[in-house]
């Protein structure tokens, strides 16, 4: 079996390389396709057929295979090359557009699995194009909120929904909302995402002797991740007299909005704001800390939730997205609803008010959900079972 | 009396507030030479003398190099002795020489005119350009609006530290603003002139049956969708409001970059045909809005003053405000509106739910007393007395 897995970077994501990877392992052959974004090392089964970015070796690029796909299948070519054409308005666009579809119809796979589903909305002639079955994953923002004011993307989403062979959706809430646009319900599996199994085997590493109750975020700036309502939580906690400190470790610049509230608040003392850091030493950070939230207000299901369940660290979540698929209130987290920070203040002091026990219990549930329903074995091989289902239709 | 405004931009046709201001002070017997930063010329339509700031080349190095020198050498040989005092101050500030001319590269516009009062539209306009009213040997006086003294300084701290020692004369559109910038370090003892905004009371004539409340309940906030409108907060009011049973339909007024964010927000909260985003809207159309309006809301975390709560008054329209510190200025609570606490989604439809069981007369005096306040208090004819004082004293 071969399977085209496109997310339009390589390397791409962490959770998508994860996936690659877990494939691979299982005997499965991978090829990529996508614009090269800096250097990978997969095994002998993953072919990677990237697509340059820089000028001139694109221009070479894409007249080898242009000549490649002549050969091989020329109404292919003419109908792929009068489609990029009639797309894209500028002649950049154009070249880069051409040079991402060449590779794609001239290497044969059995199942080409889009990434993410606006690629449905951008690149619409695969559909016509591509003989092998097409398979989208649905994660988060492209269909929780994107379709809402992109009509165009909403009708891409309407119209080419019903032509999909197969759908793995991050998590039940997804599903949902993906049935919306067309997609038919028995075609779509949930598969949930996994987590590393070496953070299983970690725990609170919080020094005794701070008296301080670290509380903690990770995350990028953005709208949907909540930070707002975040300091809302952190202002009441601090009008109880609560001794905490809120440490939100993000990418990017930080918002006018989350400077204005830490002000207004007067969280300066409180709140203590740390650029992207690298994966394991956000995991060091985050095992130094009583309390992981997530104040967002959409999510697939979000991995920072679950490498902290499994990392030992409790966790606060809004209830967006899955969320509720993964966090049982009191049992191995806490879950509030969305845009209520009084609410998530209240969960935050019965945590601390809880004895070491029955803490201690909370963080024993955490590591058995992850370890039981987002495993890697699991996740691969519902994939594999996805594509076999797929494929014998 | 010569008077020089600093302008981000000449005033364009939909900007009455600086066109009207600059009328009346060239009725008044002012000379008013407009310096912007943008290029254009629309003198003819504005009626002043408009001097444009020379580009800064940002995007051509070469240009950057080939011009600069040549403006420079330009200025000093026409305006040698104004140019060398601001040079002299900026070193005297501790500027290093090429800073020292950059500062003489970007105010060589203003230093060829003759000014007696350099007023500065925005308190942003004086970076970099500390020095010049001195230079030229005139007064300096500033504005002090919402964004500039609110938000621009938590993004750049300090960025006033240079300016404040400077400035001859403040206008400020609120106490509190006036009272934040001591705070942040502007000398006590400069004269300040608190003139608000102010409203063309033949345009936002009295609603037919003000107080009335119809029975589908209809909200209306006008503004541009800007986090610091807290937009969020009044869709959650909504959501409230149908919880405790009462139909409306909140009308909002205004573009910008938060309406997917605000879009997905009324969508999660089940409000999609409850909210409606009518975009921008023009003068007449907000006047038609109002009219059919009962209620005003405005949740805002912060204000300058907040021109469309005026207008809302004026009309006759029921307001219910947040407690930003502008707000507080602008509407007298139970006298003339509501105030209600930020960020407080329950506070606000507790206090319409109240404004609606309350009797109607009540409701009307209510009206009737912010119509009667805004004609004393807030009406052009007053406004442009203060101005032509502020700059004739």
């Amino acid at each position: 079996m071969k399977v085209a897995v496109y997310s339009g970077n390589i390397p791409s994501t962490t959770f998508i390389e994860n996936l690659i990877k877990g494939l691979e392992n299982n005997g499965i052959d991978i090829l990529l396709f996508g614009k090269s974004k800096g250097n990978v090392n997969y095994g002998k089964n993953v072919k990677v057929y990237a697509t340059p970015v820089s000028q001139l070796p694109l221009v070479l690029f894409i007249i080898r295979n242009s000549l490649i796909l002549l050969m091989k299948d020329a109404g292919k070519f003419f109908k792929a090359y009068m489609s990029v054409r009639k797309k894209n308005k500028s002649t950049g666009a154009f070249v880069k557009n051409l040079g991402m579809i060449l590779p794609i119809l001239i290497h044969k796979h059995d199942i080409f699995h889009i990434q993410w589903a606006k690629t449905v909305s951008q690149n619409p002639e695969l559909f016509e194009l591509l003989d092998s079955k097409i398979i989208l994953s649905l994660r988060g923002a492209h269909i929780n909120y994107s379709p809402l004011t992109d009509k165009k993307l909403s009708d891409a989403y309407r119209k080419y929904f019903p032509e999909i062979d197969g759908y793995h959706a991050v998590s039940e809430a997804i599903k949902k909302e993906t049935v919306k646009y067309g997609a038919s319900e028995d075609k779509i599996k949930v598969i949930y995402s996994s987590v590393n199994k070496d953070l299983l085997k970690l725990n609170s590493e919080k020094d005794p002797r701070v008296k301080t109750f670290e509380i903690i975020s990770i995350g990028r700036f953005h709208w949907k991740k909540g930070y707002h309502y975040a300091l809302d939580t952190m202002k009441i906690l601090k009008d109880k007299k609560v001794d905490f400190r809120y440490t939100i470790i993000a990418q990017g610049k930080v918002p006018e909005e989350i400077l204005f509230l830490i002000n207004e608040y007067d969280l300066h003392d409180e709140v203590n704001i740390i650029p992207g850091m690298k994966f394991d030493d956000l995991i060091k950070r985050l095992i130094r800390s009583d309390m992981l939230i997530l104040p967002s207000v959409e999510e697939g299901i979000a991995n920072v939730v679950l490498e902290s369940m499994a990392a030992g660290v409790p966790v606060v979540t809004t209830d967006c997205g899955g969320m509720n698929e993964a966090v049982e209130d009191k049992v191995n987290g806490y879950i509030v609803r969305i845009r209520e920070p009084e609410l998530m203040a209240d969960k935050i002091l019965d945590y601390i008010s809880r004895d070491d026990e029955s803490g201690y219990k909370i963080v024993k549930n955490a590591k058995a959900t992850i370890e039981n329903k987002f495993s890697p074995e699991r996740q691969i091989k519902e994939f594999a079972d996805l594509y076999n289902t797929i494929l014998s239709k | 009396m010569k008077i020089g405004l600093v302008l981000p931009e000449a005033p364009q046709y939909s900007e009455t507030f600086f066109k009207y201001k600059i009328r009346n002070l060239i009725e008044a017997g002012f000379e008013v030479t407009v310096f912007s930063n943008k290029p254009g010329d629309n003198s003819d339509e504005i009626k002043c003398k408009i001097k444009n700031a020379y580009p800064v080349y940002e995007e051509s190095k070469f240009k950057q190099l080939f011009f600069v020198p040549v403006i420079l050498f330009r200025t000093f040989l026409l305006n040698y002795k104004k140019s060398k005092i601001l040079y002299e101050l900026e070193r005297s500030d501790g500027n290093s020489f090429s800073e020292s001319m950059k500062s003489v590269y970007i105010n060589s516009h203003i230093l060829s005119e003759k000014i007696d009062r350099l007023h500065f539209g925005f308190m942003t306009m004086t970076l970099k350009r500390e020095n010049v009213a001195k230079a030229i040997d005139a007064e300096m006086s500033v504005s002090f609006r919402g964004y500039d003294i609110n938000v621009y300084p938590l993004k750049n701290p300090g960025c006033y530290d240079k300016a404040w020692k400077k400035i001859d004369k403040v206008h400020t559109i609120s106490d509190y603003l006036r009272d934040k910038a001591v705070k942040s370090g502007l000398p006590e003892n400069v004269p300040f002139e608190k003139i608000t905004p102010a409203i063309d009371l033949r345009q936002f004539s009295l609603k037919s049956e003000p107080g009335k409340i119809n029975k589908k309940l209809n909200l209306l906030t006008v503004g541009r969708l800007n986090w610091i409108k807290d937009y969020e907060t009044a869709i959650s009011v909504v959501g409230k409001l149908k919880n405790k049973g009462i139909e409306v339909t909140y009308n909002i007024a205004g573009s910008g970059s938060e309406l997917e964010r605000l879009t997905f927000c009324a969508y999660q909260l089940g409000l999609e045909k409850d909210v409606i985003f009518h975009g921008k809207k023009s003068h007449s159309e907000i006047n038609v809005m109002m009219e059919n309006a009962d209620i005003y809301l405005q949740t805002s975390m912060q204000e300058g003053f907040c021109g469309s709560v005026l207008e809302a008054q004026a009309k006759g329209l029921l307001c219910v405000v947040s407690d930003a510190d502008g707000l507080k200025e602008n509407v007298i609570d139970e006298k003339t509106g509501w105030i209600s606490e930020r960020r407080n989604p329950s506070a606000f439809a507790d206090k319409i739910e109240m404004i609606i069981n309350m009797p109607e007369e009540k409701r009307k005096e209510i009206a009737l007393n912010a119509r009667k306040r805004i004609e004393a208090d807030f009406n052009l004819e007053d406004q442009r007395d203060r101005f032509i004082k502020f700059f004739k004293s």
